[in-house]
């Protein structure tokens, strides 16, 4: 369980990291961010990056800001601080609330917010959140930088709308005023999802006015349940609506099975996991009113 | 002999009233080093200049290596060597194999003609590090012609099945049926036959650093050195010394810190052998280490994966007459300890329970998995499972408390000994006791009430409660008994202890088996050594002598290493106070018999102020041997070598299969969980277990081995599984797919402990090694059918996976998951 040898470099700007990117393209160049992914794979040997470009030295990737109602998190914010930060928890709860489902302490202390989304797991918590939250992320490329939403990003397992020449900088979070809950089933904890649900929901006058409902485990990519959001917007908050918005959202879902749940049980589990964020969602909503 | 004249019982023992030591918590001596890291693990070992060996796997479960092109490896700056399977069965005898016929299932270091399962050795690399070691192997090319695979074990049985083993002409290693009692009879009497079908999936044991061996052959001598963290038994060290054509004599183990075993470290042959190969062909020092997915899919100790078909004859008052079981036991692509497994259950297969009458039917399974060694319990585990889900459905279909029939049907303390169908002794025990206390600590009248209101507000919640033997210090007849030739006479299974006390009074201790596993050698043996001499176990030493020249030493298996150890030390110990006292004699000018050991020395019986202590006695027996007559000689040093002290052949019709496994340690386990009917997760609520394991000597050590086997057996229960796909692929080879509890998974455990003393060990200690992995699984199946029970459902294969639940309780109409 040892990599195949690799050359490794540790550029200090955006620039210099995407011209490496560029100059080692032949080489399968790959961007090294918390090592919590990419390592493994390449002591597996299922990637076998000939050059290794590390993103540690870089600056300003390491900095939370809030700027005009957004969350911004730099590529090189550990899991762990985003977890403690102030901002995160002000701004974006749902995405605190995820991070203490990612894996175990310390993998979250090298592990990075942009990297997780980065990577793409099907089974991964950050993806859902970002797809739930509409996030933005900032690319960087030799032609220059260009904003991917979430929607846009996840196109298959492990598989992005990234160029093999960009790198992420930045994912750019916008608040959403309103409930929240993550609720996860996964085998024990610290690993990840079988299912996950994110789910946003803004009430007035104990209507559901909008709503933002995603999944991890339940295809090749985190699922946005639209069907549930138009299922349950615009009525009463309470048990109908939440019967209806699980129903709509698990209404005709076919999630490949696996060693740690087959298709049907994953199905069960996404009911029961979406009920649940649903419930703590609505209530959160109307304590915060 | 026939079946009823058994040889007699050892001699019972008096124990020690008041003790010092044995019985008093203390913390570990061996814990410091390794909180420290400096507990000198097999990666620790590795000197600069060291070569690193690696192993070419095998990606098919079933297929003929056409050929094997090694040019382009060997050809890597920084190679040593590359050895196919061919070569190394040029350079090696088979490895060591105690199973049913080797000839027909060659057990090789690595794969000659075809390879049998994924991950099976094809070819290994010698490199200047590990790093270099996998680059070279990635350039191996091998010509593979995939064959089907069998991967089922009851369809490996049907005729034209592929076959694993071309010589043997069947994929059946073993099959035999034994009857012990009246079967028939007990059946005909019955009132009730419960009859089920179970089955339990393999798991094994995961330590955290994986087997290896450093080797070191040195060609001027023909002499190999070797450090290893599984094997260092001197007893059985000259197999391994055939397997690489070095005389016994010139092969010195040392003995390493398991970390982790639980069984799977267990005469591991195969790291050894390759290193040992290796090293002496490239003439340097050569490291094995596994890693973890070279442990996962060959660490050859998969644990049991039985199939079961049952049948329970029963009195309408709840009394157990006779059990008939029928288990194909899938043993994998080899068999090296043969059916050991189903001898362990043998040891208790009628569990704490005044049953009759037996009837055993194995088939043994070949099929194209990693093969299966030890594991926690050893396959007697398995049948805890078996037989308290059958006694639990039993009492379902009576109507009975779970309770109330096991109390009817439990060995009360006045029959001890008491000789189960099998021929087996039970030495003693009071179950009723430990289930009283177990009730009590699990608070078992509360949960009930909670379950009660539990289920009026829809919730599933289940009390599991199972009464369950852990049999303890093995005799190797087990291992062969099922041939109606005998192997052998009745092995010794000698464990051996050094005692010597320097000029000062200071006591070194030396151990000649293995190195800590877990089960603390160290501490148990410095408590045994304070005990007879009145110091610190702190202060004393403890140190092991490699093979070379050791006294015969077992190791560790089947919970036998604190008993043997005790009686070596006991041994040894009264040999030094031997020669001491008489020192002692001469020292005061007094007749050796008016003398008393008391406190660290001895004194004039009566006259408390005329006293030698130890330290006294000793710096004259080393420095002033003149001082004392002739036959005195310098120094106060003695050993012990201690053999199985209860141990009786099988009877030549094998209707009784003789004493094998006399120690009988029992324990109770009562878990509360939560079952959400909707996801099929499993919570646990509350855990309480009772143990007894005859006297104590470390409370403290052995609680730990309650909470350690308890979580293994909740991950055996709930999450542990080596599963392998319709096509023979391991898909969970590392611990990504391999689902293991975490501190987060494994309850706060209430323990208890009972102490019931044996009458034939010293002090009365029974082994507790394994306890917490034979109750978990039974108990937390049981809990889970306890909860389920409204719905009608009962779960019968572990591990009780989301999967396995909701098809169980979709099965029983529950159909959509959620209120
Ligand atoms: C034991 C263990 C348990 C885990 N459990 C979970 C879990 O439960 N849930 C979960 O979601 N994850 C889990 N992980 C994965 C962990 O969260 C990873 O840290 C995360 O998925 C990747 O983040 P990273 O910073 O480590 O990225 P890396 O491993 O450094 O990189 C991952 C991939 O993303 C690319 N990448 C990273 N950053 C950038 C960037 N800025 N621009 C372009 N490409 C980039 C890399 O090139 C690489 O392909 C676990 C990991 C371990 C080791």
């Amino acid at each position: 369980m040892k990599p195949p040898p690799f050359r490794y470099s540790s550029p200090t700007t955006v620039a210099d990291a995407v011209a490496l990117l560029a100059e080692h393209a032949a080489d399968d160049a790959r961007v090294l961010a918390g090592g919590q992914s990419l390592v493994p794979l390449m002591n597996f040997r299922l990637a076998q990056p000939g050059h290794v470009i590390d993103l540690r030295r870089v600056a300003g990737l390491d900095t939370i800001r809030l700027a005009g109602g957004e969350l911004v998190i730099g590529a090189m914010v550990r899991q762990a601080t985003a977890e403690r930060s102030p901002e995160v928890a002000l701004a974006a709860p749902l995405l605190a609330e995820a991070l203490g489902h990612v894996a175990h302490p310390p993998i979250r202390n090298s592990g990075t917010v942009v990297g997780s989304i980065a990577h793409a797991d099907p089974a991964a918590e950050l993806p859902a959140v970002a797809l739930a939250m509409d996030a933005e992320l900032t690319a960087v490329g030799p032609g220059g930088e260009r904003r991917i939403t979430a929607a846009d990003f996840f196109q298959g397992p492990f598989t992005t709308a990234l160029g093999a020449d960009e790198i992420l900088t930045e994912v750019r979070f916008r608040s959403f005023p309103g409930g929240h809950a993550f609720v996860e089933f996964s085998r024990t904890h610290g690993n990840f999802a079988v299912v996950a649900v994110a789910v946003l929901v803004a009430l007035a006058d104990g209507r559901i006015t909008r709503s933002a409902i995603a999944a991890s485990g339940l295809g090749g990519t985190p699922l946005r349940l639209t069907a549930a959001e138009q299922a349950w917007e615009g009525s009463t908050a309470g048990s109908a609506a939440i019967d209806a918005a699980v129903d709509a959202g698990t209404a005709g879902l076919d999630p490949a099975g696996d060693l740690h749940a087959g298709s049907a049980t994953r199905i069960d589990i996404a009911r029961s996991c979406l009920r649940e964020a649903l419930e703590r969602a609505t209530e959160r909503a109307l304590d915060r009113r | 002999m026939t079946t009823t004249a058994r040889p007699p019982a050892p001699p019972v023992r008096s124990h020690p009233e008041n003790r010092k030591w044995v019985g008093k918590s203390i913390r570990r001596v061996e814990d410091p080093k390794f909180l420290r890291g400096r507990g000198g693990y097999i990666a620790d070992l590795v000197r600069p200049g060291t070569l690193h060996a690696a192993v070419l796997r095998s990606p098919h479960a079933h297929a003929r290596i056409v050929s094997i092109d090694t040019d382009a490896a060997a050809a890597l700056d920084g190679v040593y060597a590359v050895v196919t399977g061919a070569q190394a069965a040029e350079l090696t005898e088979p490895l060591p194999d105690f199973g049913p016929d080797p000839a027909k299932h060659t057990w090789r270091c690595l794969a000659v003609d075809k390879v049998r399962y994924v991950g099976e050795g094809v070819a290994v690399v010698v490199a200047d590090d590990r790093y270099l070691a996998e680059d070279a192997l990635a350039l191996i090319d091998v010509d593979y012609d995939p064959l089907p695979p069998v991967v089922d074990p009851e369809r490996a049985l049907d005729a034209g099945a592929p076959l694993v083993h071309e010589a043997l002409g069947s994929n059946l290693a073993y099959e035999r049926t034994f009857d012990f009692g009246d079967v028939d009879a007990d059946f005909a009497a019955a009132d009730l036959v419960v009859r089920d079908r179970l089955r339990w999936h393999r798991s094994g044991g995961q330590p955290l650093e994986t087997v290896g061996a450093i080797a070191d052959f040195d060609p001027s001598t023909g002499q190999l050195t070797a450090h290893t963290n599984s094997l260092s038994f001197t007893s059985y060290l000259f197999m391994v010394a055939n397997t690489l054509r070095i005389p016994a004599n010139k092969l010195d183990i040392h003995q390493v810190p398991a970390g982790g075993s639980f069984g799977s470290k267990l005469f591991v042959t195969k790291p050894l052998v390759l290193a040992a190969m290796c090293s002496r062909l490239v003439g340097r020092p050569v490291v094995y280490l596994e890693d973890r997915v070279d442990n996962i899919s060959n660490c050859d100790h998969h644990g049991s994966d039985r199939v079961y078909d049952v049948r329970l004859a029963v009195t309408r008052d709840g009394r157990i007459r006779g059990i008939d079981i029928d288990t194909v036991d899938d043993y994998g692509a080899y068999i090296q300890f043969g059916v050991g497994h189903h001898g362990n259950a043998l040891a208790q297969v009628t569990g704490p329970y005044t049953i009759d009458s037996v009837r055993y039917r194995v088939r043994a399974a070949l099929t194209n998995k990693n093969q299966q060694g030890a594991y926690r319990g050893f396959g007697s585990e398995v049948n805890n499972w078996m037989l308290e889900q059958m006694v639990d459905k039993a009492a379902r279909e009576l109507g009975m408390d779970p309770v109330q029939i096991r109390r009817r049907n439990f060995i009360r303390p006045d029959q001890f000994p008491y000789f189960i169908p099998t021929g087996n002794v039970y030495d003693s025990g009071n179950y009723d006791a430990v289930l009283d206390q177990a009730l009590e600590i699990g608070e078992y009248d509360r949960w009930r009430a909670e379950q009660t209101q539990a289920r009026e507000e829809g919730r599933y919640l289940g009390v599991g409660l199972i009464a369950a033997q852990e049999r303890s210090v093995f005799s190797a007849t087990e291992f062969w008994f099922w041939f109606d030739e005998p192997g052998a006479p009745v092995t010794s299974m000698p464990e051996s202890v050094t005692l010597n006390v320097d000029a000062t009074g200071g006591i070194t201790a030396t151990l000649y088996s293995c190195a800590f596993w877990g089960n603390s050698p160290e501490t148990m043996v410095a408590q045994l050594v304070a005990e007879e001499f009145d110091c610190d176990p702190h202060d004393v030493s403890i140190i092991y002598h490699g093979s070379q020249g050791g006294l015969p030493a077992t190791g560790p298996g089947g919970s036998r290493t604190t008993v043997m150890l005790a009686g070596a030390v006991e041994g040894a110990s009264a040999k030094i106070k031997r020669k001491a006292r008489r020192a002692a004699s001469e020292l005061m000018e007094v007749d050796p018999d008016d003398l008393e050991w008391f406190d660290g020395g001895y004194q004039v019986r009566g006259v408390p102020e005329q006293r030698k202590t130890l330290g006294d006695i000793a710096i004259a027996l080393h420095l002033f041997k003149h001082s004392f007559p002739e036959d005195v000689e310098s120094g106060l040093e003695e050993s012990q070598v201690f053999d199985h002290p209860y141990t009786t052949m099988p009877s030549a019709d094998r209707k009784d299969l003789g004493v094998f496994y006399p120690f009988m340690g029992h324990a109770c386990h009562v878990p509360v969980v939560e079952v959400d009917i909707a996801t099929g997760e499993v919570r646990i609520l509350a855990y309480a277990a009772v143990h007894d394991c005859g006297t104590l000597v470390n409370p403290r050590s052995l609680a730990g081995h309650i909470v350690g086997g308890t979580a293994q057996g909740i991950g055996t229960a709930l999450y542990e599984e080596f599963v392998y796909d319709d096509t023979g692929q391991l898909i969970t080879s590392s611990f990504l797919d391999y689902s293991i509890p975490t501190a987060m998974e494994v309850p706060h455990l209430r323990i208890g402990h009972v102490e019931t003393p044996s009458p034939y060990t010293p002090h009365g200690i029974k082994g507790g090694g394994e306890g917490g992995r034979m109750m978990a699984p039974a108990a937390l199946n049981a809990a889970v059918n306890d909860a389920l029970a409204p719905l009608g459902v009962r779960v019968t294969e572990l591990p009780m996976t989301p999967d396995r639940l909701r098809a169980a309780i979709r099965a029983a109409g529950v159909v959509t998951g959620g209120r």
